[in-house]
């Protein structure tokens, strides 16, 4: 039947390989892994624009923080704001004990993770960002605590995992 | 050489706003939509650690009820069963109060207080004399030359309200202007009308109890905004409020 027909083309078949485009393609080079880039910071100009702005937001629940910064994200692609990256911190958990001293001394516990996601932009004008600032504030949502501030080269080291084999290396080297 | 004085004088004036402090109630396909989400979810989802635990225990206790299964007892796992826990947690949610999401002075509808619509901005109006007539209007303080509006701003809010405010002004830019023209009778060749220039502050404690140095003030939502203030005032004021 030609409906059920599967049209695969066997080696010895003039067709074979027919479908076949990557040799088309031009050559891709792989990525090195290391990414060291810093970006550049721009501030004070005639029209006074903000360098990197970091919007971090931390929660202890992670559904609400992470729809909470797709909303954001959203909202600076809707309002043609350039988003650089848009990446979470590693989770924080707490332990937290009771300790009730009434008689027995018992202690509860309860696990909190904290979590944290981060929205980077660049480009924004300082007539606008008052604006963005107020809806981001009123669209807030309850048990979400919200913190905007400059991207620094040390924001841009915590992320990254200290070495210490290296570090060490390095100091005997020099 | 000076240039030639312009006929129109300034004023800078504040906004100043509370952030609600609670959220909105949800519409009815909101929570229609949340019910329905949650159910999905629950219906689709493994069980928990707490969950599991509690299963097992279950089914050793009925097991020993049916059989008297002694080797179970060995192990010393059971010091503390998982029921145990959920009734703790239940008393424990029992004990606890949430605060009263309409409060008091909600139902008094005490215009002077803050802890009212808790779930929407609040603006500060302040009674001011302007030329012979006593309006409510959003604090204003003539601009002097050599300030910038936004400090101008500043001291209206600082005037009304003393020095000890933590509000927060994000830019520099206003967010509206009102400009008007006096009455004939005062009009003169240098003072033909005012602009008024609106910026917005947001308040940051929930603690007035230091200031207040004048006491007609009122604490009011946009919608309220039309009771108090005149037409052409109201229209250019409700074109930046969000809500």
């Amino acid at each position: 039947d030609a409906l059920l027909g599967c049209h695969r083309s066997y080696r010895s078949r003039p067709t074979h390989g027919i479908g076949k485009f990557k040799y088309l393609l031009p050559k891709e080079v792989p990525k090195r892994r290391k990414e060291k880039v810093q970006m550049k910071e721009i501030s004070a100009g005639t029209e006074y624009q903000y360098g990197d702005v970091n919007i971090q937001m931390t929660s202890y629940d992670l559904c609400l923080v992470e729809h909470f910064a797709q909303y954001v994200h959203r909202l600076c692609n809707r309002l043609s704001i350039r988003v650089i990256e848009s990446y979470a911190m590693p989770t924080k958990t707490n332990e937290v004990l009771f300790l009730e001293e009434k008689g027995s001394k018992m202690q509860l516990d309860a696990v909190l993770t904290t979590h944290q996601r981060i929205v980077q932009i660049r480009g924004l004008s300082s007539t606008f960002a008052p604006i963005l600032l107020e809806v981001i504030q009123s669209s807030q949502p309850e048990g979400v605590h919200l913190l905007v501030k400059q991207h620094t080269e040390a924001d841009f080291k915590s992320r990254l995992k200290s070495r210490p084999e290296l570090e060490e290396l390095l100091a005997q080297m020099s | 050489t000076a240039a030639a004085p312009r006929p129109w004088r300034l004023f800078g004036a504040m906004c100043l706003l509370r952030l609600p402090r609670i959220t909105q109630p949800l519409e009815k396909e909101e929570e229609e939509m949340a019910a329905l989400m949650e159910q999905i979810e629950l219906e689709k989802s493994h069980y928990s650690d707490h969950e599991i635990r509690k299963l097992e225990e279950e089914e050793q206790l009925r097991r020993r009820k049916e059989s008297l299964y002694d080797e179970d007892e060995a192990r010393g796992k059971t010091v503390i069963m998982a029921q145990d826990l959920e009734d703790k947690w239940e008393q424990k949610f029992l004990r606890f109060k949430a605060a009263p999401r309409i409060t008091d002075a909600d139902k008094s509808n005490d215009r002077t207080s803050l802890n009212r619509k808790l779930d929407s901005n609040l603006m500060l109006l302040v009674k001011q004399k302007i030329g012979n007539q006593e309006l409510w209007l959003l604090p204003q303080v003539e601009w002097q030359p050599g300030e910038t509006l936004r400090s101008t701003a500043e001291r209206a809010l600082a005037m009304f309200l003393g020095d000890h405010i933590q509000a927060k002004v994000l830019g520099n830019a206003p967010y509206g202007i009102y400009k008007y023209k006096f009455p004939r009778a005062i009009r003169t060749e240098d003072n033909v009308g005012a602009k008024v220039f609106f910026f917005k502050a947001f308040l940051q404690s929930n603690d007035l109890s230091q200031a207040e140095l004048k006491a007609d003030h009122l604490w009011v939502t946009k919608k309220e905004l039309g009771d108090y203030l005149k037409s052409e005032y109201l229209k250019k004021v409700s074109r930046f409020l969000l809500d």
